[in-house]
């Protein structure tokens, strides 16, 4: 089936006592259970929900992929895959990824001897040279936050399987729309749901995707003992939200690639991020791993006061963490999304205080250009 | 894991059991929705229903609204506005605690009141209404029935017997509210529908008249009509029953045999609940409703006792205040699902002043007071909500009523409604107290 169709369709069968359309909220938190050791196979609202298995599946489906597994949040999600990794084990994380993760494995699993080495990881040979005895997971973002460098997903992935490791990939940015990392044999995709695939900026959500029995089982089993598992309510939200994702990104991509045309001919900035831009040094093989360069630019204005002057006066991009809906939403990673690296580590990944990163939305392009151009007047 | 199709509980008598207990249980197990396996009903949110083939779709449509021919066991459902499993859930608990035959769900409370004297009059009837009711009733007596050559008669019907003075052959509907909004006049249920009887004894079918009777100051939990001899209770469920403030809803309970016509006029007119809201007052509003009352009506009865012993209040309605006119009658007649009497959440007085203005005066300086520097009460019309709500129906839910009319609708300019809440009736006497230390009468 084709992107929409399944985004529509899969997991959503008419409910079956009622035939309703739309996958009912169900809300509650315990099941009747008929006899001793008999059920319908639903005892416990932390473990199972039916509306939670509608989104689970329906992801899943988006992703290629047979097992979705929902949290709470996408952090949720990003622990549970680290817990797939035990004490005394090696990770090799993406050096540029999203400040929560960095902060979540430094801070936390450390605490837990989980050992991790930040490495820039779209040079194989850096991945390569890495590999420890105990090395368990290959964890990374492409395209990652903010500075949008992309990684090859198909040779990391490879690389992993030689080595008989984990490669475990945060595909939050592109959603299943525009790259399907299982596809290019990587072993599990996370989201931040909370981004493109809710996409209304109402509902804090991650999910974990894979194709392997085994690792679905230990994640289940994970997301019930540890228990970050999202609301009915929420679920259902995003089911509404996947439905229009093919549209969005649509537009989001279209909007995003006419904005970053624009900004790098003006003379105020000094350096645009965007993937399809043919100076970007991934564009080659983002092309080849996506089918679209999604939404979000950032943008080096090389001088702070600029861009402190560019937030200030921009009406239709709010000033905002996350990004990902059809808002359009501005930030200021230094200060914000990646205020905890260290100041050492955000220069050397290009994590200026004149650095913006834009979340474009799906406005009229007109406005969103207009809006642009009368901040920086 | 075996699947047990056939569930056990169906058989279960649920009348046998106390009241309480039925508003939580209800009916949710059922043949006409399997949702015997969750503890909580989901949130049904489809606009429309997979149909399985055409034959079934026409089948659906020819049974909709047709209960008194097919039963209404297992309901195809169609489309929501026709309808959908929660508010159907709901409506057979509110079935249960008015000890009506069936109830109907609407979108708010007016929704219901329009629906109920929709079904039950056409052009060239006649409706004897009391004196004072919620303000947006008399506004659709007022601004809409003429329209529809509908003819209300405003009487005081706290005397019964004044319902023969204007009664005649195009009389369908006796309509009123005990206590009414916001004056809380009460109204002898049993005498009226017993004087209805009576008149009804020799009329045709289609001529009879109907009492109905909008018990939402009340709630079941305060007092049931129907017991009493009443054909139809309204209610604006987004008060007393839905409890939190969260929802506006509406029901109508009643007879079975009008049900038909009211899904017509509710798919037609499509005043329809949202099923979410049907849901939380499912899930949250009806169970928690004994608890929610009980507790405000023993703070109301503080509040009225405090209230009419100050020196600053001219006078204090409330049903369970001895010195009050229509105490005897509200004893027999409110009374709650244990047998003991229960006058309710809502009460109305007036401040003292040498002159009606600045009796009123003294009133708006109090609720200005209370918007302002008060913790536990908030100037807001609705009630029955979690948080004490204080108004002035003459300058807000009764403002459609011209201030030379006050009077007849049984309105004092200088009234204010209380609704008391959930809150520790110590804080509320507080309160209540410092803003009446805080007028210079
Ligand atoms: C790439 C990426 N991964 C994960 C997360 C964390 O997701 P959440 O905020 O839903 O926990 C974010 C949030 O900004 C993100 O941008
Ligand atoms: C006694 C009474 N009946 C009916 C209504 C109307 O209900 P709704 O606002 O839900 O339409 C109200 C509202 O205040 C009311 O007080």
């Amino acid at each position: 089936m084709g992107f929409s169709t399944d985004a529509i369709h899969a997991g959503q069968e008419p409910e079956r006592a009622t035939g309703a359309l739309i996958t009912p909220i169900f809300m509650t938190t315990t099941y009747a259970q008929e006899e001793l050791g008999i059920n319908k196979g639903y005892e416990y609202g932390r473990r199972d929900n039916l509306t939670r298995a509608a989104l689970e599946k329906n992801i899943a489906v988006l992703e290629n992929g047979k097992y979705g597994i929902a949290f709470s949040s996408g952090l949720a999600a990003i622990s549970a895959v680290i817990h797939l990794v035990k004490a005394g084990e090696h990770v090799i994380v993406t050096d540029n990824v999203y400040g929560g993760t960095y902060r979540l494995f430094e801070k936390i699993m450390t605490g837990f001897n989980l050992q991790f080495s930040w490495v820039d990881v779209s040079s194989l040979e850096n991945v390569s040279s890495a590999i420890k005895e105990n090395t368990r997971m290959v964890y990374i973002e492409t395209p990652s936050n903010p500075t949008l460098n992309i990684t090859d997903i198909r040779s990391t992935a490879e690389l992993c399987k030689k080595n008989n490791l984990i490669c475990a990939v945060d595909n939050t940015f592109m959603s299943p729309y525009f790259q399907k990392p299982l596809n290019m044999n990587a072993d599990i995709v996370v989201h931040s749901s909370t981004k493109y695939l809710n996409g209304h900026s109402d509902v804090i959500g991650g999910i974990v995707i894979t194709n392997d029995k085994d690792t679905n089982k230990k994640l289940k089993f994970i997301q019930n003992a540890v228990g970050a598992v999202p609301s009915p309510f929420d679920c259902w939200l995003t089911l509404r939200s996947t439905k229009t994702l093919a549209l969005r990104m649509k537009q989001h991509n279209e909007n995003a690639v006419q904005i970053a045309d624009f900004l790098k001919n003006q003379n105020y900035v000094k350096h645009v991020y965007y993937p399809g831009l043919k100076s970007h040094p991934g564009y080659e093989l983002a092309k080849k791993q996506m089918t679209g360069f999604g939404g979000i630019i950032s943008v080096d204005f090389g001088e702070e006061e600029t861009a402190r002057r560019f937030i200030k006066k921009c009406k239709i991009f709010t000033l905002a963490e996350s990004l990902g809906g059809v808002e359009s939403l501005m930030s200021h990673p230094a200060t914000m999304s990646h205020a905890s690296v260290p100041p050492e580590r955000r220069e050397k990944m290009g994590i200026t205080n004149s650095l913006i990163r834009l979340s474009v939305g799906i406005e009229d392009i007109e406005d969103l250009l207009g809006d642009i151009d009368q901040a920086v007047q | 894991m075996k699947k047990n199709d056939e569930s056990k509980s169906i058989k279960i008598d649920e009348t046998k059991y106390s009241m309480d207990t039925q508003i939580i249980y209800g009916k949710n197990i059922s043949k006409k929705w399997d949702y015997s396996h969750h503890v909580t009903a989901p949130i049904s949110s489809s606009t429309t229903f997979r149909l399985d083939s055409v034959e079934r779709g026409a089948q659906g449509f020819q049974q909709f609204a047709n209960t008194e021919q097919f039963g209404e066991s297992s309901p195809i459902f169609i489309y929501d506005r026709l309808g959908e499993p929660n508010k159907d859930l709901l409506e057979e608990n509110l079935a249960y605690v008015e000890k009506g035959e069936m109830a109907l769900t609407f979108a708010t409370g007016m929704g219901a009141i329009s629906a109920v004297l929709g079904v039950l009059t056409s052009a060239g009837d006649e409706i004897i209404c009391h004196n004072t009711l919620y303000g947006c009733t008399i506004s659709l007596f007022d601004n809409w029935y003429p329209k529809y050559n509908i003819k209300v008669h405003y009487i005081d019907l706290t005397d019964t017997e004044n319902i023969r003075e204007l009664v005649n052959e195009n009389t369908r509907v006796i309509y009123f509210e005990s206590p009414a909004n916001p004056n809380l006049d009460i109204i002898d249920i049993k005498s009226v529908a017993k004087l209805v009887a009576g008149l009804n004894s020799g009329r045709e079918v289609n001529r009879k008249i109907s009492v109905v009777i909008d018990n939402t100051f009340s709630t079941p939990f305060c007092q049931r009509p129907i017991e009493l001899g009443a054909d139809f209770v309204v209610h604006s469920l987004t008060k007393g029953i839905g409890g939190f403030g969260t929802d506006m809803g509406g029901a109508v309970i009643g007879k079975k045999k009008y049900k038909d016509l009211l899904l017509l006029y509710r798919k037609d007119f499509g005043a329809v609940l949202n099923p979410k809201s049907a849901w939380g007052i499912l899930t949250y509003g009806l169970p928690s409703l004994s608890l929610r009352q009980r507790q405000q009506t023993n703070t109301a009865m503080r509040i009225a006792d405090y209230l009419s012993g100050h020196p600053k209040v001219e006078y204090v309605n409330y049903p369970g205040l001895k010195s009050y006119k229509f105490y005897d009658i509200a004893k027999t007649q409110m009374i709650d699902f244990d047998g003991n009497f229960a006058p309710g959440s809502m009460i109305y007085f007036s401040l003292k002043g040498k002159t009606p203005a600045e009796c009123k005066e003294n009133g708006r300086k109090f609720m200005d007071y209370i918007a302002g520097s008060v913790y536990t009460m908030t100037l807001a019309v609705s009630l029955g909500h979690t948080r004490t709500l204080i108004e002035h129906p003459a300058s807000m839910t009764h403002s459609v009523v011209p201030p030379e009319q006050l009077k007849d609708r049984g309105l004092d300019p200088g009234g204010v409604r209380l609704s008391i809440g959930l809150e520790n009736p110590d804080d509320l006497l507080m309160d209540l107290e410092e803003a009446l230390q805080n007028i210079n009468s």
